[in-house]
């Protein structure tokens, strides 16, 4: 977890740290959850649907986090190759902030360009990979309602299996989720595709906002995961 | 004097509003630093304070120019001489008003910016300025001093939950200026600073003092009084401490964590210096409960505070503060929701007024938004005096109408006369200089309507009713009873006029003279129920608020007003009730005048009255033509209103059984009823 | 009398000074602070004009029809965060100019409440370590003016700056580093210098 917050385009710090203390915060809660001794015990001692439901919820977790720390990378990576393309015009608006810490790459030459192209190819492989075991935990998710209803018929069974969720609730919050990354894969797959090629100055800036801001990722999502994490006690309420 | 050479104004100076000039001629005009000066120009005139000049010349004379009349603002003077004279002192005048235009210069600004943004920057700037014209004892500590006052160290409010203590206080801060730190019993458990919150600038933090390990709640306590006396330092502070009961208990004999912590608040106020611009004000609503050590002189000397549930006419003030800012039909009389509203404190009347105007939204949706008289009606239902709540008694009385009660009725009449008309028309009888009866008392035997008919008579006059039965005092503790009853008593006078009515009062309230040990639970109640009957009970902190409001102006309000006072003032009384089946058990001093004199005999009904009752019972039932009521008065002697209506519910029920089609009910159903139920009196009780 | 009213007056004096000083520094980490934040609104802003400069139909982003207005969203919701810090740190330059404001009064009222016994000699008598009370007086008054206006200027600029103005925003740094008046600050802290043996000795 050390602080990747060193973008050029700086007007996300404020947010990105609020979420590192979050992850932060998660983690250290993470190392409990194994723990017999944890003051949720009804929730560590589920076996059966319920325990798979819950390491997917903290498997949906780990993702996603890995998924930003990527998109961090991705994103230094894809202004190094914005600015590059930009080295024979004047000093880029990106730039004008904090100017000490890209200007050395400002002079990147067309292997340099290709190398960093490759790097951003590399992370957003990385989070193809990433999307595809988001699908194998929904598909496994889907087979947990099955097998609900299997067992219980198409009620569902009597008892929740955390605090009032159904298997059902489960698939549909992780739906939204994967449904977010999916495109946003796409575009970032198109993003990696044009980035390097684009010379207008406008667009390659809303190429940068874009990967920065995963506009297709809606902050609904990291709501759905909070809730997700919420019901199956892996986080509590404050206060 | 030499004449003076007008120079311009230093750039350090600019917006300063200060006028320099020689030391010399300040002191030859009287002027001391900072005193307002009249500077008079050709074509108009500046205001300014007088500044010695920093290098003490005379001759000379600087002026700033933010404060002048409109010519110069195109054409500061300059190159003038001035006659000393043409500088005059200001006196000033007591503040009376101010009035503020603003003026914005930048077309931008104004484009940019709405009103509401401008007004509230003005405000801001004002409100350094205004805090220091407004003159309080707070802030001259010393003149209060010379002048023989001793300031008060600490103040006590006293008033039941709801009434707006804490309200005040922060209103009264934020009129002051003063800095106000703010300790809360049970719920605070954060330090937060709420200066954006507040009406003037005012320091609140909230502290939660009381901790679990020993010792921890005492530096807590510790630290606040630091915190406010290191406010103290920078201007006036007001240390409020809400809830004082929850946090200073009276100290028991044990050495328990809160007896730590009286003794460590009484070391703390003893040490603060009466010099400080330093108030403690404690507010709670059970003064009982405090250690006295708290309330001796130097401590919470000043407890004259006492806030009382609002009168009539308070709660009249306060509903028509609540409803100006709701759509309020006009049809909607405030001086009777004030009427009707006893008992009821402030935030009784918020809540009721958000619940008139929750209710009054759900029956219109979204279209016309008036909030009537039915709705509150609806709301008085759902919200009920907090002075009641947690009370011994039953408040919760469906309305019973005096027609409702068949027969009795010279009863009625009597009933009217003692509970309904002296609450109703006070000054009635005060003008025909009647004493107001303090207690009624109904004997008769059981099921004939006693207590039915004083619900009627409270619902009729439109205030508080408890109802409180033998078996509600009863206590298997020693003085448990005896503290029930006091407390019924205290509560019924917090909500005055009230009815408070001891059914079956001879089940707990013995007779000293039918052999019981005069140590018995009976006696020791007796003795305390004739104790808050004559008034002995009463607590000073109990009093009223009685200072006048505004009049309205008119003549046909004033009519009203002065109603209203005149009910106010004779109002302040609880109507004592009993009733009792057997008087001869009650104590011959609980009956003399003064106390029970009221004594009525609700008698079994007679043959008149069993008609009545019957006509009464059958009102909602389909009878057949040939029941003849007639003849089952006849052949119902001896049987209670109860019996009787338990006799027309049982010739339904046998209609019911023969044909679950009837329509109606014959008259071979009541007497085959008549036959099945047996009268409850006996010829013994009667006599 | 007159001795021991100077001497409360001087004790006063030196109180405000200390507050001052630290005002001082509180205020000039605020402002501090604020400058990043100025920095990323500009930027934001930056991206938003590069964002409807672009015609979104005729770029590879063509199969993204909601990319632009998901964007905006995100870039608008980022500019609320940043605005929202800012306005923090108004509120906290907000209660430094109360604190200082009401001791600067507190003083001038003690000056008030002893013109009796102090005589105009008296409050203009300076030495080498000691200005005299009408200097420092003026001294406190006119730095808690210079607050005063400092704060009112900036939170009208914020306020500005809160409407979303593209073209205003642009050039936020710019305007907001335009409100600094180096010359006052500077006389503060010359101000503090010239009081510095006097609020040593005590």
């Amino acid at each position: 977890m050390e602080g990747k917050v060193n973008h050029t385009v700086s007007c996300d710090c404020s947010e990105t740290s609020v979420v590192l203390i979050l992850f932060c915060s998660l983690t250290a809660e993470f190392d409990l959850a194994g723990d017999v001794t944890n003051v949720n015990r009804k929730c560590s001692a589920v076996t059966g649907s319920g325990r798979k439901l819950k390491d997917n919820a903290a498997d949906w977790h780990n993702l996603m986090l890995r998924w930003e720390k990527l998109n961090d990378e991705g994103f230094t990576i894809a202004s190094n190759i914005v600015n590059a393309r930009r080295s024979s015009a004047s000093v880029s608006p990106l730039c004008s902030g904090e100017a000490e810490g890209s200007s050395g790459d400002l002079v990147l030459g067309n292997s340099a360009l290709r190398e960093e192209c490759e790097k951003l190819e590399d992370v957003v492989n990385k989070m193809a990979a990433i999307v595809a075991k988001m699908e194998r935990l929904m598909a496994s998710q889907r087979g947990l309602v099955d097998l609900e209803e299997f067992q219980f018929g198409p009620q569902g069974r009597k008892v929740p299996l955390f605090h009032g969720w159904n298997a059902k609730d489960f698939v549909s919050s992780c739906g939204l989720l994967l449904r977010s990354f999916t495109s946003e894969l796409r575009l970032k797959r198109v993003l990696l595709r044009e980035v390097a090629h684009c010379a207008d100055r406008d667009l390659s800036l809303v190429y940068l906002s874009c990967w920065l801001h995963q506009p297709l990722v809606p902050a609904r999502a990291r709501l759905a995961l909070e809730a997700v994490l919420l019901e199956t006690g892996q986080r509590h309420l404050p206060g | 004097m030499t004449s003076l050479k007008l120079l311009s104004v230093d750039s350090s100076d600019r917006g300063s509003q200060r006028c320099r000039l020689g030391p010399g001629l300040m002191t030859a005009l009287g002027l001391s630093v900072g005193s307002p000066v009249l500077v008079s120009l050709p074509r108009g005139s500046c205001l300014c304070i007088a500044w010695p000049r920093p290098d003490l010349a005379e001759g000379f004379l600087q002026v700033d120019m933010k404060c002048c009349s409109p010519y110069f603002l195109r054409h500061p003077p300059s190159r003038l001489t001035l006659d000393p004279e043409q500088v005059t002192l200001v006196p000033c005048p007591k503040l009376k008003g101010m009035k503020i235009s603003v003026v914005v210069q930048s077309v931008e600004f104004k484009r940019n910016n709405s009103p509401r943004f401008v007004h509230e920057l003005v405000k801001d700037m004002l409100k350094a300025s205004l805090r220091e014209m407004l003159q309080l004892p707070l802030l001259y500590p010393g003149t209060l001093g010379s002048l023989g006052v001793s300031c008060p160290k600490g103040v006590l409010l006293v008033g039941p939950p709801g009434v707006g203590k804490t309200q005040l206080v922060r209103k009264v801060v934020g009129e002051v200026g003063a800095s106000l730190v703010v300790v809360r019993g049970p719920e605070v458990n954060c330090f937060q600073t709420l200066s954006t919150v507040s009406p003037i600038y005012l320091w609140i933090w909230m502290f939660q003092v009381v901790r679990s390990r020993p010792g921890e709640s005492e530096e807590m306590l510790r630290g606040v009084f630091t915190q406010a006396c290191a406010v103290a330092e920078e201007g006036p502070c007001v240390l409020f401490l809400d809830e004082l009961d929850s946090l200073f208990p009276r100290r028991s004999g044990s050495s328990a964590p809160e007896n730590r912590l009286v003794a460590q608040l009484l070391t703390l106020m003893d040490g603060v210096d009466r010099s400080d611009r330093f108030l403690v004000i404690g507010a709670t609503n059970r003064p009982d409960s405090l250690d006295p050590a708290l309330r001796r002189p130097g401590r919470f000397d000043r407890e004259q505070v006492i806030i009382g549930p609002p009168t009539l006419r308070q709660r009249a003030a306060i509903l028509s503060v609540l409803c100006e800012k709701m759509p309020v039909c006009s049809s909607v009389d405030l001086t009777e929701l004030a009427q009707r509203t006893t008992g009821y404190v402030g935030s009784d009347l918020s809540a009721l007024c958000r619940e008139a105007a929750m209710h009054a939204m759900r029956e219109n949706g979204s279209g016309e938004q008036t909030v009537a008289l039915k709705h509150f009606l609806v709301a008085l239902k759902l919200v009920r005096p907090s002075c009641l709540r947690s009370s011994l008694g039953r408040t919760d009385l469906a309305p019973v109408a005096w027609e409702q009660i068949g027969g009795l009725d010279d009863i009625k009449l009597k009933l009217r006369q003692s509970i309904e008309w002296p609450l109703m028309y006070p000054e009635a009888f005060s003008r025909l200089g009647l004493c107001r009866p303090r207690g009624v008392l109904l004997y008769g035997p059981p099921g004939c309507a006693k207590t039915t008919l004083v619900r009627a008579a409270a619902s009729a006059s439109n205030c508080t009713f408890l109802s409180v039965s033998g078996a509600d005092l009863y206590s298997p503790y020693v003085g448990d009873s005896e503290k029930a009853l006091s407390q019924l008593f205290r509560q019924a006078r917090a909500c005055a006029p009230c009815v408070l009515f001891l059914d079956e009062i001879d089940s707990v309230i013995g007779s000293r003279c039918n052999g019981q040990a005069p140590s018995s639970v009976q006696t020791r109640l007796l003795s305390v129920l004739l104790n808050e009957m004559d008034g002995v009970g009463l607590k000073t902190l109990e009093r009223r608020g009685t200072q006048k409001i505004l009049q309205v102006e008119g003549a046909e309000e004033n009519q009203t007003a002065e109603q209203m006072s005149s009910q106010e003032v004779c109002n302040k009384d609880v109507m004592v009730v009993a009733a009792t089946n057997r008087p001869d058990c009650l104590d011959s001093a609980l009956l003399r005048p003064g106390r029970l004199d009221h004594i009525l005999y609700v008698p079994p009904p007679d043959q008149q009255a069993r008609l009545a009752i019957l006509k009464v019972c059958t009102k909602s039932m389909p009878v057949a033509p040939d029941v003849c009521l007639e003849e089952l008065v006849a052949g119902t002697d001896l049987y209670s209103g109860a019996d009787l209506e338990n006799l027309c519910k049982e010739a339904a029920l046998l209609a019911l059984e023969e044909n679950m089609e009837a329509s109606s009910i014959k008259h071979v159903h009541f007497l085959q009823s008549l036959k099945k139920t047996k009268p409850s009196l006996t010829v013994q009780q009667i006599q | 009398m007159s001795k021991s009213a100077l001497l409360t007056i001087h004790q006063a004096l030196r109180r405000s000074f200390h507050s001052l000083e630290n005002n001082q520094k509180l205020w000039k980490s605020v402002l501090a602070e604020c400058i990043p934040l100025m920095a990323s609104l500009e930027n934001l802003a930056e991206q938003s004009r590069a964002l409807s400069n672009v015609q979104i139909s005729n770029t590879p982003l063509k199969d993204f029809p909601e990319v632009e207005e998901l964007l905006r969203f995100k870039l608008s919701q980022a500019m609320d965060t940043v605005l929202c810090k800012l306005h923090e740190n108004m509120a906290s330059l907000q209660s430094l100019r109360d604190s200082l404001t009401n001791q600067v009064s507190t003083v001038v009222q003690l000056y008030e409440q002893n013109t009796d016994t102090l005589d105009l000699v008296t409050v203009t008598e300076r030495s080498a370590t000691i200005p005299s009370v009408v200097d420092m007086l003026e001294w406190l008054q006119d730095a808690e003016r210079h607050y005063r206006q400092q704060f009112v200027r900036r939170k009208t600029l914020l306020h500005a700056l809160s409407s979303g103005n593209l073209n205003f925003l642009a050039t936020a740094t710019k305007k907001w580093k335009e409100l600094d008046t180096p010359g006052a600050e500077d006389q503060i802290t010359d101000t503090l210098c010239k009081v510095s043996f006097f609020v040593e000795s005590s």
